[in-house]
């Protein structure tokens, strides 16, 4: 096995032009397969990375996302008492009130307005969500009208600077901090305090509470204690859940899109791959006779046509995978279906894409190979030694 | 032209590889026109918006709404013809899953203003008449499957529209006519919606049909002006650019499907750049007898290249044709994501015309290399 194989992988080489050529056309389809694919990861990674593991949020009952939900002033005191909620030294619980209004603003690209989420946040966000690092300037004082601004959000929007005065919701407000979160959507944000929101975009409540639990398990109990309560009609959940399931509707849209694409296309090169091992069959007929005549089995045969269209097609998705890694981390921008509002997110290419990548190829050459391989084994042995 | 049986016969030559190529450019041309007729799609919206009609949302974002009482005031302002307004509800019906825009609109001012939404007469007559009608896209009707005389009940999807379902009755079924409005939507009465609403008088955005289409910008900074400094101010702008924002919330569509479609132009490329060079190279000795016989080296190139042409534009009218048939908003779901799309004749014409450069792409290089085959050195090789 091991020689026949060799000798078919030293063939290869002596067709270098054609063998490229099919090679590239495979490089092309998983360079697409990977690419799309890398949105798909990214925006999920994003999103999914805004939810801590002992987090929950609380939303109305029914709410699909924060932008829907309402959650009462009267509500806080009560979630707050709740004995799964986490507390700091001094016995504050570690729940923060939110509110999530969308603004207009231009992007720096283009200049076309974009929806920017602003998230009004209670004073113990900063300990709620212990990812957030200021990188530049400091936190927002409470009771005064600064916000601060997220990573991600300074470079994609105008005039999102530490010391410039941006105005929204009929007043304006003062930049005095740039934060990043680990990637999360939440860079693509701008944060003030919730207390001053609420009169500026004319709310009288907040629409969710997210709420640092003392313990990951202490989810269910929560849950159970918050739905026994006859005063609320709330919701919680794992945040990690909720913010998994936003990115569902623009991931699946990504993802079905790539995959129909890939597959199509994947057909086109397959019957390159074909053409080129039918050729390749053709051309050395009278080898495989000789082969045949010295005893090699037809199983064999079929075998060592396989892993040479296999080769050729792994080579190829390697070269793919080479030219879909530069879009690695670059950062792009996409809406968020759920909150209507823009999210950057980077590409994100992971070694199991890779491997994907690469299992795909593998699966493209050997369906394009298989009938050349067939037709191989089956060419009588005297009229192939025949052939000149 | 003489040679054309010549090109036939030399592409009937391996048939299994002939049909092999013709597929694969079939595939690719197909990719290409269903991509490129998604794009014209998100941006035929935009091209196909009304000069005259212009929209005026809240300054700060769409979600935000304006009083009622703006509609009075665009109204009396001098070059103004008709104005009409209309508020997302955001209903769900059943499942989140069976996603589609249902808006409240005032229903006279509203159809008399979007002749694009074309409903039988009688059916209209019904539809004003009835405070919890509504009329429904033929589209949106056959993906429930829904008849004039159904009762469909929406949850409300945003918190002040309270929390009991509401009721409705469908009195008639609309066709679009143009692409400004899309067959997937539901319109009802503003006045049913807003009677129930915990904040009433709400809208959130207005429709100004304006007399002069050439002013329609100076229109726009006009009715900004008049609310500027009121608790509710707005940002107007046309139709076209309105709807080009909602493009524009994808993120780069454009270069994202034009890079994919660059990819399968590419990948076509190859195989059938590849093929070409086969079959030439299959031909070595043949070709050389060929010149030997007496013909042109631009004899030989012809009858190459125009191998490839062939071939590749059967498999782009080939690809053409299967998108034509698959590729309509009636055979696709998208959910009301991606507004109506259909391959039209630009496509068609564009993806063969595609082919035909990737045929001649494909058969420059296989061409020259025949054209420039030594005779002698051709005819002592063997096989």
């Amino acid at each position: 096995m091991g020689l026949i194989t060799s000798y078919n992988l030293r063939s290869m080489l002596v067709r270098r032009g054609t063998a490229a050529m099919t090679a590239m056309g495979i490089a092309m389809v998983v360079a697409v397969f990977v690419m799309t694919l890398a949105i798909a990861q990214g925006f999920r990674a994003t999103l999914v990375a805004s939810g801590a593991p002992d987090n929950a949020i609380v939303l109305r009952k029914g709410a699909t996302s924060e932008t829907v939900s309402a959650v009462l002033k009267p509500d806080l005191p009560i979630i707050e008492s709740l004995p799964q909620v986490a507390r700091d030294r001094s016995g504050h619980p570690l729940a923060s009130p939110e509110l999530v209004v969308i603004i207009s603003l231009p992007r720096q690209s283009d200049n076309r307005p974009a929806n920017v989420p602003v998230r009004g946040v209670g004073p113990r966000a900063f300990d709620v969500r212990d990812t957030i690092r200021i990188v530049e300037g400091r936190r927002f004082t409470p009771g005064l009208r600064e916000v601060i601004v997220g990573r991600l959000a300074t470079g994609r929007f105008q005039g999102l600077a530490v010391g410039r005065d941006i105005r929204f919701g009929s007043t304006s407000w003062k930049i005095v901090g740039v934060f990043a979160a680990g990637d999360a959507s939440f860079e693509s944000e701008v944060w003030g305090d919730v207390d001053l929101m609420m009169p500026a975009f004319q709310r009288g409540g907040y629409q969710s509470v997210t709420v640092k639990l003392t313990d990951p398990a202490a989810f269910d109990s929560f849950q159970a204690a918050l739905t026994a309560d006859p005063r609320l009609a709330l919701k919680p959940a794992r945040e990690r859940d909720y913010y998994a399931e936003q990115s569902q509707t623009m991931t699946t849209v990504i993802r079905v899109l790539g995959t129909f694409v890939t597959l199509i296309l994947s057909v086109g090169a397959m019957f390159g791959a074909m053409n080129t091992m039918y050729a390749a069959v053709a051309y050395r007929t009278r080898e495989i006779g000789t082969l045949r005549a010295l005893g090699f089995s037809r199983a064999a045969i079929v075998f060592a046509f396989l892993a040479e269209s296999t080769a050729l097609a792994l080579l190829g998705g390697v070269a793919g995978c080479l030219l879909a890694l530069p879009v690695h981390g670059l950062s792009t921008g996409t809406t968020n279906m759920a909150s209507f509002s823009e999210v950057a997110f980077k590409f994100r290419i992971t070694p199991g894409l890779l491997a994907a990548g690469l299992l795909f190829a593998g699966l493209m050459g050997a369906a394009g190979g298989l009938l050349p391989a067939l037709r191989a084994a089956r060419i009588p042995v005297a009229r192939a030694l025949r052939e000149i | 032209m003489k040679f054309v049986a010549l090109v036939l016969k030399s592409a009937r030559r391996s048939k299994r590889r002939t049909a092999l190529t013709v597929l694969s450019v079939a595939i690719a041309v197909f990719l290409f026109s269903a991509l490129r007729a998604v794009l014209d799609g998100f941006n035929g919206a935009a091209a196909a918006s009304s000069a005259t009609r212009i929209m005026t949302i809240r300054s700060t974002s769409m979600i935000f709404n304006m009083p009622v009482s703006h509609g009075e005031t665009i109204r009396s302002m001098p070059g103004v013809r008709d104005v009409t307004w209309a508020n997302w509800f955001g209903g769900i019906y059943k499942d989140p899953k069976n996603f589609f825009a249902n808006i409240a609109v005032d229903p006279e001012s509203y159809l008399r203003m979007y002749p694009e939404i074309d409903v039988p007469p009688d059916e209209r007559r019904a539809f004003l008449e009835d405070r919890t009608g509504c009329i429904v896209g033929d589209g949106l009707a056959r993906r429930f499957g829904w008849t004039v005389g159904d009762r469909i009940v929406l949850q409300p999807g945003i918190p002040y529209y309270g929390r009991q379902d509401y009721p409705f009755t469908i009195r008639g079924i609309y066709r679009t006519r143009g692409h400004a409005v899309d067959n997937q939507t539901m319109f009802f009465h503003w006045k049913y919606v807003d009677e129930r609403s915990l904040v009433k008088g709400q809208v959130g955005w207005y429709v100004t049909l304006i007399a002069n289409p050439d002013q329609a910008a100076q229109m726009a900074r006009t009715i900004d002006q008049k609310f500027t400094n009121t608790p509710y101010e707005t940002k107007t702008d046309t139709e076209g650019a309105f709807l080009a924002q909602f493009t524009a919330m994808f993120g780069n569509l454009n270069l994202l499907l034009g890079s994919i479609a660059a990819a399968v132009v590419i990948t076509t490329l190859f195989v059938a750049g590849n093929t070409m060079a086969m079959s030439v190279r299959e031909r070595t000795t043949e070709i050389a007898v060929m010149r030997t016989l007496g013909f042109q080296r631009r004899t030989i190139f012809g009858i190459v290249a125009g191998e490839g042409l062939l071939m590749a534009v059967a498999g782009g009218l080939l690809g053409v044709a299967i998108a034509k048939v698959l590729v309509n908003g009636e055979n696709i779901n998208t959910g009301g994501f991606v507004p109506p799309f259909g391959v039209s004749g630009a496509n068609m014409a564009v993806g063969v015309v595609l082919s035909a450069f990737i045929g001649i792409a494909a058969g420059v290089i296989p061409a020259t290399m025949a054209s420039r085959l030594k005779i002698v050195d051709a005819l002592r090789r063997v096989a």
